[in-house]
């Protein structure tokens, strides 16, 4: 089968942003990612900064829509008006995350607004997962709310967690307590750092109840939006190792877009599908 | 302007609606009537006996569901908050005290009577306890208390039985006759317990038809209408065993015809999932709750909660021949009070001999005695049976606890996995 020239576009809807990947088969096995692209919502509608983010791929590439062979939306994503199918974000988390690490037997995907611990096989298969309780202590729409209260930006709490001596440790139970230790924490003069760093272990510390219950394999590959923040990163490491869950924690630069990417990759298994069938009916 | 949309609601339902319309506005009569009410629980209940001394009974978690579907309990919750109690005291509770605060007019807009007895059946719950201890303050009533051993062994033993059935004979029995001026009637308690059976009989049928596929009915969301009648205050009666072979006969009919469960939008066409249901469901958004499963084609084939009042699943019938004896036996078997190794193992029988493709536990924030430990029986199960398993939280009846956008985000995952399971390799919605 000729798969040169065939290209697939993944577009996943967050609660805070749209992540869209452009793929191109090419004639090798392996497909590669020509766009990527994670804009933030800003109170907008998703449909719209979904078309948007799609425009840009498509001219970016020099491609019209009528080229891509299929569009598949994932996570809040059913209302993107030009997509052919849909995926479910828990497999294409999976997809994706593989896609990135081959060798990946677990995924921790780290949403703004929940977290979610996979167990894969080596096909990218979901064969269990665990996800956190209802409170809000264990997402990223947390630390964002946090980030806001300090005047921090997100792409800095990375490094300050990563600075911190002396972390405070705050509320794992729930957002709303958590933020109250955060006021008083400020009140009390402690530093950002330490402040960002006791956020990062309150919320690692579900993270790995979650991996410990899923009795997840590794190696564990971290997806979603907060997969690149570096003290976040840091701490789940630090606490697997010290729960002895036996995990080797990786991450990849282009974590973020594991949905989307998933996505993509899934419609390029559906697209061949579909034309496997078409030319057995012919 | 937009139409509403008819809501569809089988013959079963409407039936039950004019029974309990009945019902509240005979308790609205006691009054002129001069029969004596008694206030008791769900769990263990002993409405048999009740009814045998002419009595009427009343049950608060009862009025407090219906006030939940009728979007009335959160005055009512506000109301006893206002009196004193916290955020996390059990939400039927402040629903039942917001209401008598208000006046008592109950879910029907009919004022419920105050108690002239409270009959507490302990059964594993310590919130029964406080609750009628409020109450009795608060009516100045008196209060009989029939502890039921908790099954923490399993079985219930020789001795269990007869610690239940002395204070049957010494203390329950004497204080509905001092109540209702009434000496107690043994024959009349064995032939309400005969029919007791019977409902029991055809109940049980109705409830092993969702091992059929398509299941012919919901147990769980359509299995709290079909356990009404046997867990409130008709069990015992020509009614209840009317009602129960009249649901027997539309089930049998819908099974002939392979039809799946009929839902408030019309019939389930496509059976997608075979679930089992741990927990009680949330009432305040029940429709909403229901919408998420059946939207996806999603069939509770076994629930838990369907044993509130009393479990049957063992075989267990009241039997007439032995009148105390049997109700003994009957409190004790009500799902909180059996041990959690029990309950594990009702969930994976469930699941087995339902052929169910996962299991869902609805955890509830204001439940201790049904919330505790359903995380490690969520795991045993899984370990047991290899089905996916999900985990959501809601409440009973206070809607603040009740998070749309939470639940249909993990009832999502919990769907993904069930279709990586049934159909590997196709993961499209």
């Amino acid at each position: 089968m000729n798969r040169t020239d065939v290209y697939t576009m993944g577009v996943d809807v967050g609660a805070s942003s749209v992540k869209t990947v452009l793929m191109s088969y090419g004639s090798g096995e392996h497909p590669e990612i020509l766009f990527k692209d994670c804009r933030r919502m800003r109170r907008r509608n998703p449909s719209v900064v979904a078309d948007e983010s799609m425009e840009d791929a498509l001219s970016v590439a020099g491609l019209e829509l009528k080229d891509i062979a299929y569009v598949a939306s994932t996570g809040e994503g059913e209302m993107v008006k030009r997509k052919r199918g849909h995926f479910y974000s828990m497999t294409t988390h999976a997809k994706g995350a593989a896609f990135l690490v081959p060798a990946a037997r677990a995924v921790l995907d780290l949403g703004a607004l929940h977290a979610r611990a996979m167990k894969i096989n080596d096909e990218a298969r979901v064969l269990s997962y665990r996800m956190t309780g209802q409170c809000a202590s264990g997402s990223g729409q947390f630390i964002e709310n946090i980030t806001r209260y300090l005047g921090v930006s997100l792409s800095e709490v990375g490094a300050l967690s990563l600075q911190s001596d002396h972390p405070e440790r705050a509320s794992s139970i729930c957002a709303v307590l958590a933020e109250t230790d955060v006021i008083n924490m400020v009140s009390r003069g402690v530093s950002t750092p330490d402040i960002i760093r006791g956020i990062h272990e309150s919320i690692a510390q579900r993270l790995v109840k979650l991996l410990s219950a899923l009795k997840a394999d590794s190696p564990l590959v971290l997806t979603g939006g907060l997969s690149r923040d570096a003290g976040m990163v840091e701490v789940i490491r630090r606490k697997v190792a010290e729960d002895d869950l036996g995990l080797t924690v990786l991450t990849h630069p282009d974590a973020i877009y594991a949905g989307a990417l998933g996505a993509a990759l899934w419609a390029g298994w559906r697209h061949f599908k579909l034309q496997e069938k078409a030319s057995a009916a012919s | 302007m937009s139409e509403t949309p008819r809501i569809v609601k089988e013959k079963s339902m409407v039936v039950q609606k004019k029974m309990l319309a009945a019902y509240y506005k005979g308790l609205a009569s006691t009054g002129e009537t001069g029969q004596k009410v008694v206030y008791t629980f769900v769990p263990g209940n002993l409405t048999e006996l009740i009814l045998s001394f002419g009595a009427q009974p009343v049950y608060p978690e009862i009025n407090a569901l219906q006030s939940g579907m009728r979007k009335k309990s959160m005055e009512f919750i506000r109301q006893a908050e206002k009196m004193g109690h916290s955020e996390d005291v059990c939400t039927y509770v402040k629903c039942d005290v917001g209401m008598m605060l208000k006046g008592n007019v109950g879910p029907t807009g009919e004022t419920i009577p105050a108690p002239d007895l409270l009959l507490c059946s302990y059964t594993g719950c310590f919130t029964f306890m406080k609750w009628f201890e409020n109450l009795a303050k608060m009516y100045d009533c008196p209060v009989v208390m029939l502890h039921v051993p908790y099954r923490s062994a399993g079985e219930a033993s020789p001795a269990m039985v007869q610690y239940v059935v002395d204070q049957l004979r010494t203390r329950v029995i004497p204080a509905l006759e001092k109540v209702t001026g009434r000496p107690y009637d043994e024959e009349r308690l064995r032939t309400m317990l005969g029919l007791a059976a019977q409902a029991e009989d055809d109940m049980v049928y109705c409830f092993e038809s969702a091992k059929n596929r398509p299941s012919p009915i919901d147990g769980y969301f359509a299995g709290v209408y079909y356990i009404g009648p046997i867990f409130t205050a008709f069990r015992g009666t020509e009614e209840c065993v009317t009602y129960y072979r009249s649901l027997r006969e539309d089930i049998d009919e819908r099974i002939a015809r392979g039809l799946g469960p009929i839902t408030p939008e019309g019939q389930i066409e496509k059976e997608q999932y075979r679930l089992v249901v741990e927990g009680p469901p949330n009432w305040t958004n029940f429709r909403e709750f229901w919408k998420l499963f059946y939207d996806r084609g999603a069939v509770v084939v076994a629930s838990t909660y369907t044993n509130v009042g009393g479990s049957y699943d063992l075989g267990f019938r009241h039997d007439p021949a032995h009148p105390l004896e049997t109700m003994a036996r009957y409190c004790m078997s009500c799902y909180t009070n059996l041990s959690l190794p029990q309950r594990t193992a009702v969930l994976s029988n469930y699941v087995r001999d339902y052929h169910a493709d996962g299991l869902l536990v609805n955890s509830i924030k204001s439940c201790n005695s049904f919330s505790a430990g359903q995380l490690q029986m969520l795991r045993r199960v899984e370990e047991e049976t290899g089905v996916p398993v999900g985990f959501i939280e809601s409440d009973l009846v206070d809607p603040r606890y009740f998070s749309y956008a939470n639940l249909k985000n993990r009832l999502d995952s919990f769907f993904q996995m069930l279709d990586q399971k049934l159909t590997p390799g196709e993961s499209d919605a």
